[in-house]
């Protein structure tokens, strides 16, 4: 019964259709014998190919998993106009090193993008630019501020950059004056290298955070036990620390100059932020389901169908690990906003295709975006939505059966077009 | 020179005069109590701030609710507010904060950027001062006591949306002398569940409120200067690893959020932080205060204009009444005889003069007098009064206008593109954001 109100609900229907039409017509930009890259459905974009800027998250819409970036370039920072991203379906944050979802970032945090052009500029989340916009100066910012790569691949705070790519900050100088001041930093491999090391100069102040082992520490902390003076400079001899960092206006016609909000002293209050993270997160996708795409569909009879879908990637190992062969399972169709789009106020359980995992299969080196991990599923009724290429979330039946929040799922059969595919109009134009 | 070219710039620039007579339209038809909005048509007896006056906190209509969305730039958001019926499905409810909104978190003053999503929030509201400009949808003025229907309940919806007071639970406890004391737990794999009561610090009676709530791996617990999980808690022995404990009516600070529940649990909330000791969160409070202190000098005190006494070519001598919840230290600031700006902003705060930042455009001056008014101001207020004579007041500088000011040693620095209007050439949007953006469920 369920089956037959979701399969003839003639909205959804048509929806499905214009959704299916929109993926499949040419995107703006080919036309013109331009070389350019977009990422196609059913495959992951190789990271070498996108764009890579840094920018102070300014505004968020989790729900969406949208939001928007004042992104870097070389001159006046806070004259940069606030950049609408959208996050690819498969995309992955990461804060404090630990995997994470665009809501738990505060706001002002810099974080490192890796963007891709919109793959399908018809149903865009956030405004579609010109493709070669990364090189134009738009309004009083500088060129590289406004880039079209807007769908992001990999979005990371500093210490998640940092991590990734096996690097640290090595305090060079000091100078303070009532817990505020200037800290000289060089971020470098964390293996000696003869490659030049980048300098730079931030400022911190008394809400700067130190995290030293278990303790949480203020800059006066500091000073009255004598680590950092009360006045004056002082070298730090290249200590080794990893940065949070953030942005905030600056005095002294200076065009741009990142802030401190968080010192990580050591290695052991570096896993505890990370930890801590990964715990929030865990519980986060138990209850939001794991994303996936659907590589195949093999119909059966009678609604019955074997499916193979690839699990998405950035989430934490343990999570994975509860995909076990012959355990049940449940599987949900999805918007590319990793929206649950059947039986959501009724909970997503409830409309979803149920059944048991016939096979786990698991690929060395996957590409960034997909967790290498490939489940065969088969179920006695498959709902609408499961199909190649489209998104679907997946939970072991051993997880939480929990109801969604009302902004994370759509309206059985009563969903907007505004709700599956969100317009680009919300974002202010400036 | 420059300050002649600064006149000629405002005589005679004629899409900023436009938009500024539009402007001048709409705050006169709305700040009549004699023109009343459609809304209040029906019921008469709606209080609405009034420009110029602080509402009475005890007007305001009080709930809770989880912060869903957050425009800080515009100074509103959405919470989805608690009622009887199935949190989970109650659409996210936007609000606005007034000019002179109180934000609290963590004890100390913040603005709306700091208070992370999910976080549960108290709030005390008022209906929207002007209905033809708020910044959040309008709605009727009886809808908090309406059934939401679909296993909702009343008041999740109200129109008292314009906000006079957001906290986050240690903040709301500490201004009201109550402590949460922890009754039991049950505990297994990291996570579980406590029973805990709301209660006066000291004596008895008052709000009184026994709850059940979650707590998991990724709760904080702080402890003087030190920050824990709950599985320290339980290798250093003082939680069991599995099982229940009686916690003997411990007192602590609780920071509060929301996470979907099993069961068909209709409402239940989430531990995110325990505060142990009064040090942990008197350290938590002041990092906060830091950050906001930080903040404010950097966008500037806001203010309002209570009388304007004008002089000859340009002259003025203006009072106005600085906004309350600020640090102590920043009022001191202001002073006899220091020199200070002014300029003139929205009701969302943003400076209406920045692009060459909020000082360019700013009336200079000097500070006269400092007036402390008698007795507790109300909320909202600072109860701090400036006069503050200037050479060349601009436009905006008018009662009841609301402006930000800053005494000249504070650092001069430029906002944000988002954080003020384009000089001359800003849209009606920019200046009276639409409700628009905020979806429909």
């Amino acid at each position: 019964m369920a089956l037959l109100s979701s399969r003839f609900d003639f909205r959804i229907g048509l929806l499905a259709s214009l959704s299916m039409l929109a993926i499949q017509l040419p995107a703006i930009g080919e036309e013109s014998g331009e070389e350019v890259f977009r990422p196609k459905p059913g495959k992951f974009p190789p990271l070498e190919k996108a764009h890579s800027y840094r920018g102070e998250l300014v505004f968020v819409d989790h729900a969406t998993r949208r939001g928007s970036l004042r992104v870097e370039g070389k001159n006046a920072f806070r004259r940069n106009e606030p950049q609408p991203f959208a996050l690819l379906p498969y995309a992955i944050v990461r804060y404090h090193g630990a995997p994470a979802d665009l809501r738990d970032i505060p706001l002002g945090t810099m974080l490192h993008v890796r963007a891709f052009l919109p793959p399908d500029p018809k149903i865009s989340s956030v405004p579609v630019l010109p493709i070669n916009n990364k090189e134009k100066k738009s309004g009083y910012g500088d060129p590289g501020t406004a880039p079209a790569e807007n769908h992001v691949l990999l979005l990371e705070d500093e210490m998640s950059h940092c991590q990734r790519e096996g690097l640290v900050w090595k305090l060079k100088e000091l100078e303070i004056e009532n817990y505020q001041g200037l800290i000289v930093a060089r971020r470098e491999p964390t293996e000696a290298t003869t490659a030049p090391a980048q300098e730079e100069t931030f400022s911190f102040d008394a809400s700067t955070r130190i995290w030293r082992g278990r303790e949480r520490l203020g800059i006066s902390d500091l000073v009255d036990e004598g680590t950092w003076p009360e006045n004056g400079k002082k070298p730090l001899d290249g200590q080794v620390v990893q940065l949070g960092i953030t942005w905030r206006p600056t005095p002294g016609g200076v065009f741009t100059r990142f802030h401190i909000s968080d010192i990580w002293l050591d290695d052991t209050a570096i896993n505890r932020a990370a930890q801590l993270q990964a715990e929030n997160h865990k519980a986060f996708i138990r209850s939001r389901w794991v994303p996936a795409w659907i590589d195949e569909v093999e119909y059966g009879k009678f609604g019955s169908a074997t499916v193979t879908a690839t699990l998405f990637g950035g989430i934490d190992d343990s999570l994975y690990a509860d995909f076990t062969k012959d355990a049940k399972m449940l599987m949900n169709p999805v918007e590319n906003t990793l929206k649950h789009t059947e039986g959501g106020s009724a909970g997503p359980t409830q409309m979803s295709a149920k059944g048991s995992i016939l096979e786990v299969t698991k690929t060395e080196e996957p590409p960034l975006g997909s967790s290498g991990i490939q489940i065969c599923f088969a179920t006695d009724l498959i709902t609408e939505g499961i199909r190649p290429p489209r998104i679907v979330r997946v939970r072991p039946a051993n997880w939480p059966d929990v109801h969604l929040p009302r902004e994370e799922y759509m309206r059985d059969g009563a969903a907007s077009i505004n709700e599956r595919f969100p317009s680009p109009d919300f974002f202010p134009k400036y | 020179m420059r300050r002649l070219h600064r006149v000629f710039d405002i005589s005679f620039d004629y899409p900023c005069w436009t938009l500024v007579l539009a402007g001048l339209l709409v705050v006169y038809s709305g700040s009549f109590a004699d023109e009343p909005a459609k809304p209040e048509e029906s019921e008469p007896e709606a209080f609405r701030p009034i420009g110029g006056e602080f509402p009475p906190l005890e007007k305001a209509h009080s709930y809770r609710g989880e912060l869903i969305f957050v425009d800080h730039a515009n100074r509103r958001g959405s919470i989805r507010v608690e009622g009887n019926g199935k949190f989970f499905r109650n659409d996210p409810h936007p609000f606005a904060i007034l000019p002179y909104g109180i934000v609290n978190y963590h004890g100390a003053p913040a603005d709306l950027r700091d208070v992370p999503l999910g976080t549960v929030m108290h709030v005390h509201a008022f209906l929207p001062p002007d209905p033809e400009i708020s910044a959040v949808p309008v709605l009727p003025v009886d809808n908090k006591s309406k059934d939401a229907n679909h296993n909702r309940g009343a008041g999740i919806f109200p129109a008292e949306n314009h906000v006079l007071l957001l906290e986050d639970e240690p903040s709301h406890c500490r201004r009201k002398g109550l402590v949460w004391r922890l009754q039991e737990m049950e505990i297994k794999n990291n996570e579980g569940m406590i029973i805990a009561a709301r209660l006066p610090k000291q004596g008895e009676g008052g709000e009184v409120e026994e709850q059940e709530l979650t707590f998991d791996a990724a709760t904080r617990i702080w402890r003087g200067r030190e920050f824990l999980s709950i599985e320290d808690l339980v290798t250093e022995g003082t939680w069991p690893a599995e099982g229940k404990k009686s916690l003997e009516g411990q007192p602590v600070l609780l920071g509060i959020t929301w996470k979907p529940t099993e069961d068909g649990i209709f409402t239940r909330f989430h531990i995110s932080d325990i505060w142990l000791d009064e040090e942990s969160l008197d350290r938590a409070a002041h990092n906060q205060t830091e950050t906001h202190k930080a903040f404010i000098r950097s966008r500037w005190m806001a203010a309002w204009i209570d009388d304007v006494e004008y002089g000859k070519f340009g002259r003025a001598t203006v009072t106005a009444t600085l906004f309350g919840g600020m640090d102590p230290s920043l009022y001191a600031d202001f002073k006899k005889d220091s020199s200070a700006l002014m300029n003139a902003v929205e009701n969302n705060l943003k400076h209406t003069h920045g692009a060459y930042g909020p000082a360019h455009m700013a009336s200079k001056g000097k500070i006269l007098e400092v007036i402390q008014t008698p007795g507790e101001p109300p909320l909202g207020s600072s109860g701090i009064q400036i006069r503050f004579d200037t050479d060349l007041i601009i436009e905006g500088i008018r009662p009841p206008r609301v402006v930000r000011v800053r005494p000249s040693d504070w650092p001069k620095v430029q906002v944000p593109r988002e954080e003020y209007l384009r000089n001359g050439g800003p849209s009606v949007e920019e200046r009276f954001p639409s409700p628009d953006i905020f979806p429909k469920y």
